[in-house]
């Protein structure tokens, strides 16, 4: 499954829709800015940005890889896409700790948290990724959730129209 | 979100990282940042670095020649690109043609009714037989239309009616008695033709920003060499932006025969002063908002028509029902 992005895992665990729109390269110009923001200050925040195969990790130093959010607003999207770069990397042979960096913290209390790859981890991963394939394979998007967390979205004018 | 129109002759230059208009007057510096599209309407000459800078700043050039005539667009390598889309597209003229071009038709005649409403609420009685029609008649014959030609030529009846409707509520000095295209042959012909290719080329700007493709049209043949899906999209905003606009310019006295055509050419052309009193009214309608029914949100008659693109690409993608952009329902 080389389409798969740490992007798409991130999606998938905040919205499914998202998740079906974004793995067929339907990405809408955002309006709201806030994704603007979230990549201007990546830019500002890494340097460093290493590509492999298809992912792309934010910053790998010592025995941590990090993933830069530009918020906590959802923790456990963040949390399974660095453990799905940590699972990539191991499958290469690559043993390495997570690190989850949110530049502005509102729900959680602290910006940094060490995220491991565990057994139990690694099999809801593979769950998710199966999921996945399944989603993505049918011919029509997962219907609208409606829920607060749309308004902030890029999708929500194509989504609510 | 930014339009420039350049007006009168010149050339473009890039100046470091940003653009520079030199004509007669001297420098006229464009911030690069907030600009979307270039209107050239006048002889304007520019390099291939004003090209390749514009593609990086993701910024469309329309190009029209001295006479309102339009010679074209340079259009920025596409950022979005979903072979999905294009697929389901291309099915979707194959399979349900006929049901967005009729959509489109009732989208034009409604928003036709509720721009003349306006004026037989205002005592204009010789409208009602119009409005009637709008209302009644043509929606009954539109849906007994089986195919693509015959809901053209319910489309043709709709403007042809519109037309005529001209002479009950606008001043009587910019009155024609038939529409003329290519070229036009009076005052009014030579806004309505010039406003619409504005519209056409402020629609394309929109598309560009969604995942259709320019060329996979319903209500348009595809065949037509152009970017048929804007010719499409752009038809329910005529009356909207285009007209809504005419009219207010001829009955609010902003635009006169005498003062605001070129004389030389028998007042059938806007002169420079003309298109700029124009193009102004035509751009504060586009960025005139209002709020959005549905999405609860003020929304602008320009970014509506890129709402109407992600209409079609739900119809397109999921089935969502296609109804066009009303002006009555602001939706």
């Amino acid at each position: 499954m080389n389409n798969i992005t740490g992007t798409i895992i991130n999606y998938y665990i905040h919205c499914k829709r998202q998740c079906y729109l974004h793995y067929h390269r339907i990405n809408l110009e955002d309006e709201s800015g806030l994704v603007k923001i979230g990549k201007a200050l990546h830019e500002r925040h890494n340097t460093e940005e290493i590509e492999i195969d298809n992912i792309k990790l934010d910053k790998i130093k010592g025995e941590f890889v990090t993933e830069i959010k530009k918020s906590d607003a959802d923790f456990n999207a963040s949390r399974f896409q660095l453990l799905f770069y940590l699972k990539k990397l191991k499958e290469k042979g690559v043993i390495k700790k997570g690190r989850l960096t949110f530049l502005e913290k509102n729900k959680v209390d602290k910006k940094n948290h060490e995220i491991l790859l565990d057994d139990s981890s690694e099999k809801e991963l593979e769950d998710i990724i199966s999921e996945i394939k399944i989603l993505v394979s049918n011919s029509t998007p997962p219907a609208i959730e409606k829920n607060n967390k749309c308004k902030k979205c890029a999708y929500y004018a194509f989504c609510y129209i | 979100m930014g339009t420039k129109y350049i007006l009168s002759k010149g050339e473009l230059h890039r100046q470091d990282n940003s653009l520079n208009f030199k004509n007669s007057n001297g420098n006229n510096y464009i911030p690069i940042e907030g600009i979307d599209e270039i209107y050239c309407l006048d002889e304007v000459s520019f390099n291939t670095k004003v090209i390749d800078f514009l593609s990086k700043n993701n910024i469309i050039l329309h190009l029209f020649n001295h006479y309102e005539g339009y010679s074209g667009t340079f259009y920025p390598r596409e950022k979005y690109m979903s072979g999905k889309a294009v697929i389901k597209q291309v099915e979707a003229f194959n399979e349900k043609r006929e049901l967005i071009a009729k959509a489109i038709v009732l989208g034009i005649a409604n928003n036709i009714h509720e721009v003349l409403y306006h004026y037989y609420r205002h005592g204009k009685e010789e409208l009602k037989e119009f409005l009637d029609w709008l209302k009644d008649e043509m929606p009954k014959k539109l849906e007994n239309s089986n195919d693509i030609s015959e809901i053209l030529l319910t489309e043709a009846d709709i403007w042809y009616r519109f037309y005529n409707s001209f002479s009950v509520f606008l001043r009587e000095d910019f009155v024609f008695n038939k529409r003329v295209k290519r070229p036009p042959d009076n005052p009014l012909n030579a806004l309505i033709s010039f406003g619409n290719t504005i519209l056409y080329t402020k629609t394309m700007g929109q598309i560009y920003q969604t995942h259709l493709d320019q060329r996979i049209s319903f209500l348009h043949s595809p065949q037509e060499r152009r970017f048929s899906l804007s010719l499409d999209l752009s038809e329910v905003f005529k009356p909207v932006i285009v007209f809504k606009t005419i009219f207010d310019c001829v009955n609010n006295r902003k635009l006169s025969v005498e003062k605001h055509f070129d004389k030389n050419l028998n007042y059938c052309l806007l002169n420079e002063s003309g298109k700029k009193i124009f193009l102004e009214a035509l751009e504060s309608k586009f960025n005139e908002t209002f709020k959005h029914t549905t999405l609860l949100r003020n929304v602008s008659y320009l970014k509506a028509i890129k709402y109407d693109g992600y209409k079609l690409l739900k119809y397109i993608l999921e089935d969502f029902e296609f109804n066009p952009f009303s002006l009555k329902e602001k939706k």
